[in-house]
């Protein structure tokens, strides 16, 4: 009988019932050999290794990781909280010690989604890291997480949410951003000023195989956890970087994406992209839960597997090489202040332009975050999409001085007697409270 | 009329039921060494009653394939295995006589490399040279595609006197399940075909002209003749026999828990909407987990038997046996002498047991009949929360659509069935810790019986099809034919009905009222770039079990 040598509890929700549309990669489709191949492997049978089934989130766990307007159950359905639900439930069996680590197999993913949810991006509405996190952080009181975000894509949704927050760390690794969706996740891109270095990208050339990844992982990644000391490890496990996938250039395969999850060690590992679901997620989902309960992998290989056709060329492996060592000496001694912002008054100002391919929205907005030196400093956001009302969000973050405490609801009360915005949200979180006001 | 028999543990129990009740039972210690004897027995005894009205049929359920496995003694098998990627073959490595062969099949049952005929002929010369001559062939996904065990099968076939092959047992997924069933059936299948002649002389003898079914771990039947090839299928079908003997004793209508208090452990069995639930995966026989359906129960150890003991201050009930009980003339108060210094009964010595409660009692500074009451309340404690853990289990089984996860049924038990030796006496305790109702159905000493004896045919047909690839397979059911792209859900569900109802015909198994449901039916859109290049399509059929509603009519009293 075969025994995992770590416990690893599997919340899998294949939502065989939702679809973004018919032929869309986000359709019921996506799991179903991914589950073939799990069932007919035992998985389930191994001593250690047990199958779970997704908690339902609550608009107010949404609440904690989103400004969405008009309101939560306007822009999500019943698969988004029961998506967000499977990851709260990855971490409640980790908290809970029901075992040592958990996989959150669950669709629709998130790490599109951002702060301010106007509508769905990337195949994102709400971002389930993002939620979970907030939930470690509410119901057990987590404070320093890193989120390593192993997707083709770049997590700019988790960026950007956790853009000013000194106690996430987030490192995105993906194909470079000038050759793939969304354009983002450039070096530059460290964080607001008082969270800078907390974010972290690493930007891969297209064709970069296994001994890339693992090359990045071991000279960049894990010295910035190693100096983080998180007290968790989050991996956004999208699996798009695979040599099969139908919408990247990447050459990684099911036994990198096995070493990789080995080498990284994350507490809990959350599905995002993959969308070569017959050639890759059943043999690399198999190759992460076996490593995540730190079991034999060498067998799991996809059955087109060549090393040579998936071996990377030497100017991809010089180019990571000579990468690595500028990136880790660039995010260990960051600059001062953004690239991008500039500093109006007590705030640092950035505007920004979102675009929501899923639901063809453009949202504008400008963030302003308060430079306290006490603490991260509240976070005003006025946002508006298309040509819908402006909306005014205020973020009085875990941990704030009382003097931004104040400073939130001050904006928040001035923001809602401005006759400048239509729809104002709140979210006080030393304070827990929710405001939601119809201006 | 119908006759039905029991092989249990302790004692093999025999009913003959007729259209107008029980007409005859017998009760005979189990023979271990000999089962056939305790069938003999039972059988000489009960059959003259039914006078000159045909016995129709004779059920049997025996433990004899458990034991062979349970206790190891069965033939060794030489074990073909062609994996493929995935967990290393090697960890499902059972007997002295298995080979992993290289070659794989994928999810969707494409070869994807090649199998190795050389090396399973070298396997199979080398068997032959260790004299083996029973076999299992099991491959990954041969559910999808059985054409590895098919060829492996054909390699063997010459030199074997019997071979399994993993497709033949479900169309479900689960490789090392697979394997194992494929190995157990195989290791069985000698000695359970001697038991079969063994019965059919013994019926002739008797000059019974029944048609003689083996009882299933799912509480159905299947034919003799039928189980000769799979007698693994008749593992576990004693407890089974209980579940359809309260079926058949009783109007269960609603979710409810069936208690079977033995003398060693209580087996406990969930109903939802008065039928009894099945495991999902298989039946579990050593440790090992199977394909073979079963129904659902979770086994403790709190009998009759379970020694009480003191640790710490605090009154335990097993899950050590220490029986008999000192009413019985054992050594060591049991739950039987507490029951008996409650009065809840009083069975045997009750002045024994009075007097091993006490001395037990004294010695940690206490009263016998608190501590009686202590014991028989850590009986009834650990039952509940055992209960509640299962219903708990299958409450929290996982879903895999929106709409059973927010809709689904949730089990809620509403009455809870006791039966076996302590029933009646532990009834009164059980009803102060369950809020359900608690019943104890007249009659349980034979309702293991009438449940084998009232027990149907139960058969499941699992249908894949994958319209692109133009095929459907319904494995084990030796299906396979090509169908158009346009070939749908609706089409596959009237296909694994019509097959599993041929299948029936072909096996001789009349029952005109058999049900044939559907479980499980998906479709799936399979889609390439963005076209839609067909369909893979899952049904999952099955004739459920039930007891013969004729018969039942006359056994049925209110519970």
């Amino acid at each position: 009988m075969l025994k995992a040598a770590s416990s690893l509890g599997v919340v899998f929700f294949p939502a065989y019932d939702w679809a973004i549309s018919p032929t869309h990669p986000e359709r019921q489709e996506r799991l179903l050999y991914t589950q073939d191949q799990l069932r007919e492997e035992g998985l389930f049978d191994i001593e250690g290794i047990r199958e779970y089934k997704p908690q339902v989130a609550l608009a107010h766990d949404v609440d904690l990781a989103h400004f969405t307007f008009p309101e939560v159950e306007q822009v999500v359905t019943s698969s988004h909280l029961i998506s967000a639900g499977g990851a709260m439930r990855a971490a409640r069996l980790v908290m809970e010690r029901e075992a040592k680590r958990a996989f959150a197999l669950v669709r629709p993913p998130g790490h599109h989604a951002m702060k301010v949810v106007h509508g769905t991006r990337g195949f994102c509405t709400i971002n389930i890291e993002a939620v979970m996190v907030e939930h470690l952080r509410e119901k057990y009181g987590v404070r320093r997480i890193a989120i390593v975000d192993t997707d083709c894509h770049h997590g700019d949704g988790t960026q950007d949410i956790y853009w000013n927050d000194p106690d996430v760390l987030f490192i995105s690794m993906h194909q470079d951003g000038r050759t793939l969706y969304p354009g983002s996740g450039f070096p530059y891109e460290l964080g607001g000023p008082t969270a800078m270095g907390t974010t972290c990208n690493i930007p891969l050339l297209p064709g970069t195989g296994d001994q890339g990844f693992l090359h990045m992982l071991d000279h960049v990644v894990l010295p910035l956890i190693k100096r983080f000391q998180p007290e968790i490890i989050i991996n956004s496990a999208g699996q798009d970087n695979h040599f099969s996938d139908p919408i990247t250039d990447m050459a990684f395969s099911a036994q990198g994406y096995a070493e990789l999850t080995r080498r990284l060690g994350a507490h809990i590992a959350v599905l995002e992209g993959g969308y070569s679901i017959q050639g890759a997620l059943p043999y690399v989902n198999l190759g992460i839960c076996l490593a995540m309960a730190g079991m034999d992998t060498s067998a799991v290989l996809e059955p087109d597997f060549d090393p040579e056709r998936v071996k990377q060329e030497q100017r991809v492996t010089d180019y990571t090489k000579s990468l690595a060592d500028q990136l880790l000496a660039y995010f260990l001694d960051p600059p001062a202040v953004p690239k991008h912002g500039c500093v109006e008054g007590k705030w640092f100002v950035r505007e920004k332009e979102i675009h929501y391919d899923t639901d063809g929205v453009f949202e504008r907005q400008v963030e302003k975050v308060h430079l306290c030196g006490q603490c991260s400093g509240t976070v005003v956001i006025e946002s508006r999409a298309g040509s819908g009302p402006a909306c005014l969000a205020v973020q009085i973050p875990l941990g704030a001085c009382p003097a931004c405490v104040e400073l939130g609801y001050e904006v928040f009360d001035t923001g809602q007697h401005s006759a400048k915005y239509r729809r104002a949200m709140l979210t006080d979180r030393p304070g827990k409270v929710v405001q939601r006001v119809l201006i | 009329m119908l006759l039905g028999i029991d092989v249990g543990g302790t004692h093999t129990d025999a009913v003959l039921v007729g259209m107008d009740g029980l007409k005859a039972w017998a009760k005979a210690k189990t023979n271990h060494a000999d089962l056939m004897a305790s069938i003999r027995e039972v059988l000489g005894r009960i059959a003259p009653e039914a006078g000159p009205e045909p016995i129709t049929r004779l059920n049997l359920s025996t433990t004899l394939s458990t034991n062979a496995i349970v206790e190891g003694l069965t033939e060794p098998v030489g074990v073909f295995v062609a994996s493929g990627p995935g967990v290393n073959p090697s960890a499902y490595a059972v007997g002295s006589h298995f080979k992993a062969i290289s070659g794989a099949i994928d999810h969707r049952g494409r070869v994807t490399a090649r199998l190795d005929e050389t090396a399973a002929i070298e396997h199979a010369k080398q068997c032959k040279a260790d004299g083996v001559s029973v076999y299992a062939c099991a491959s990954k996904f041969s559910p999808r595609n059985p054409e590895f065990e098919e060829a492996l099968r054909t390699v063997v076939h010459p030199q074997a006197d019997f071979v399994s092959c993993g497709h033949e047992f479900s169309g479900q997924l689960g490789f090392g399940r697979r394997i194992h069933t494929a190995v157990c059936n195989a290791s069985v299948w000698r000695l359970f075909n001697r038991f079969a002649d063994a019965v059919q002389r013994a019926a002739l003898e008797l000059g019974l002209a029944a048609q003689v079914n083996i009882l299933k771990a799912d509480g159905g039947t299947m034919p003799l003749s039928m189980s000769r090839s799979f007698p693994v299928e008749s593992i576990l079908s004693g407890p089974a026999a209980s579940v359809m003997g309260i079926i058949a004793v009783c109007d269960i209508s609603h979710d409810s828990v069936i208690l079977d208090i033995g003398g060693t452990t209580t087996d406990i069995a969930l109903f939802a909407d008065g039928a009894p639930l099945i495991e999902p995966d298989g039946a579990v026989i050593s440790g090992r987990p199977t394909l073979v359906h079963a129904l659902k129960s979770r086994s403790i150890g709190i009998g009759g038997d379970s020694a009480i003991s003191v640790l710490a201050g605090q009154v335990r009930v097993g899950p050590r046996r220490l029986g008999p009980a000192m009413a019985e003339g054992g050594s060591h108060p049991t739950l039987t002498d507490a029951l008996n210094v409650l009065e809840a009964s009083s069975h045997g010595d009750t002045a024994a047991s009075r007097r091993g409660l006490g001395e037990l009692a004294a010695s940690h500074g206490m009263d016998g009949p608190t501590l009686a009451q202590d014991a028989a309340l850590a009986a009834v404690t650990s039952i509940r929360a055992a209960v509640i853990a299962l219903t708990r289990t299958v409450n929290d089984r996982p879903v895999y659509t929106i709409y059973e996860l927010l809709e689904g049924k949730r089990l809620k038990p509403e009455k809870v069935y006791v039966m076996g030796g302590p029933a009646q006496a532990m009834a009164g305790l059980l009803a102060e810790v369950f809020p359900e109702d608690v019943l104890v159905p007249r009659d349980y000493a034979v309702a293991n019986a009438i449940g084998a004896a009232l027990s149907r045919p139960t058969l499941c047909a699992e249908l894949f099809a994958d319209t692109q690839r133009g095929r459907m397979l319904i494995p084990g059911m030796d299906v396979e034919v090509a169908v158009p792209h346009s070939y749908d859900l609706e089409q596959a569900r009237l296909d694994a009905s019509r097959y599993l109802r041929e299948y029936l015909e072909q096996l001789s198994i009349e029952d005109p009222e058999a049900l044939v449901e559907t479980v499980e039916a998906q479709s799936f859109n399979m889609v390439e770039g963005d076209r839609m290049v067909g369909r893979s399509i899952r049904v999952k059929c099955q004739i459920k079990p039930g007891v013969l509603p004729g018969y039942r009519k006359a056994v049925i009293r209110p519970c």
